[in-house]
């Protein structure tokens, strides 16, 4: 068996946690001193789908940590009179775009249920 | 758990600029107010948010109003001897409300209450798919 359900389900766990950012950074839009936050998401491809097995101890090894750890982030461009950066548009974007991934993550993983489902009943 | 922690996020944003929103619609209210129950003219008052946990942990953030603060710049004065708060040279103390600046807030705290609304919807969404996994 392939490991798409465990990747799929942490890419699920990976958006609902970066929606939870996002919404905290739209919260704060109008908070002094607030700075929006991000989660990185190449780690996790990195870790996730592109790790190569080592075979030998002299491989060089990934040092991606991984994501569930992975820490919010600071950005810092631009910085309004009240010294927070959140840019509404933006945020609103990346909710937008990360909704989507999460919605596809969704699907993929419904589909690859039905799948084995279907490999199941019909032998 | 803290699954709906991200509605949680959104609800004290829309609390939050809603209180600001009666804040704003207050100072709009007493643009003439030359006197108040404790006698002085009415001083502009403004909201300060500030970042909130909304789990134990701490890692996501809320809004909450910290305080209304007032604002304590200086008073308009006006001269107008036949208001019955002027002073012995005519003069009457009016409150430091600049009407355009109230509206300019009041539409900006509309956009975030908007956002926030539409941030709660997609969350909502979200939701609602993840319910169909495996259907």
């Amino acid at each position: 068996m392939d490991n798409s359900f465990y990747l799929l389900e942490n890419l699920i766990h990976f958006t609902n946690k970066r929606h939870k950012v996002i919404a905290s950074n739209i919260a704060n839009i109008d908070t002094p001193d607030f700075r929006a936050k991000d989660l990185r998401f190449s780690k996790v491809l990195d870790k996730e789908l592109l790790a190569l097995t080592d075979t030998h101890d002299r491989h060089i090894r990934s040092e991606s940590e991984k994501f569930n750890k992975n820490t919010t982030t600071l950005e810092s461009n631009l910085i309004w009179a009240d010294r927070n950066n959140v840019e509404l548009d933006i945020e609103i974007a990346k909710m937008t775009e990360n909704a989507l991934l999460g919605e596809a993550s969704i699907k993929l993983l419904s589909t690859r249920m039905r799948m084995f489902k279907d490999a199941v009943r019909r032998r | 758990m803290d699954s709906f922690s991200v509605f949680k996020i959104s609800a004290s944003a829309l609390d939050s600029q809603r209180k600001r929103m009666n804040v704003i619609a207050s100072n709009m209210a007493n643009v003439h107010s030359t006197s108040t129950e404790d006698q002085g003219v009415y001083q502009r008052k403004d909201v300060l948010f500030e970042a909130t946990p909304v789990d134990p942990k701490g890692k996501y953030e809320g809004v909450k109003v910290k305080e209304i603060v007032i604002d304590n710049t200086q008073p308009i004065v006006v001269y107008d001897p036949a208001h019955p708060d002027a002073d012995a040279e005519g003069y009457v103390t009016m409150p430091n409300i600049n009407i355009i600046e109230e509206m300019v807030n009041m539409m900006m705290a509309t956009r975030a209450y908007e956002a926030n609304v539409s941030a709660f919807n997609i969350s909502k969404e979200l939701f609602m798919k993840t319910m169909e996994i495996g259907r």
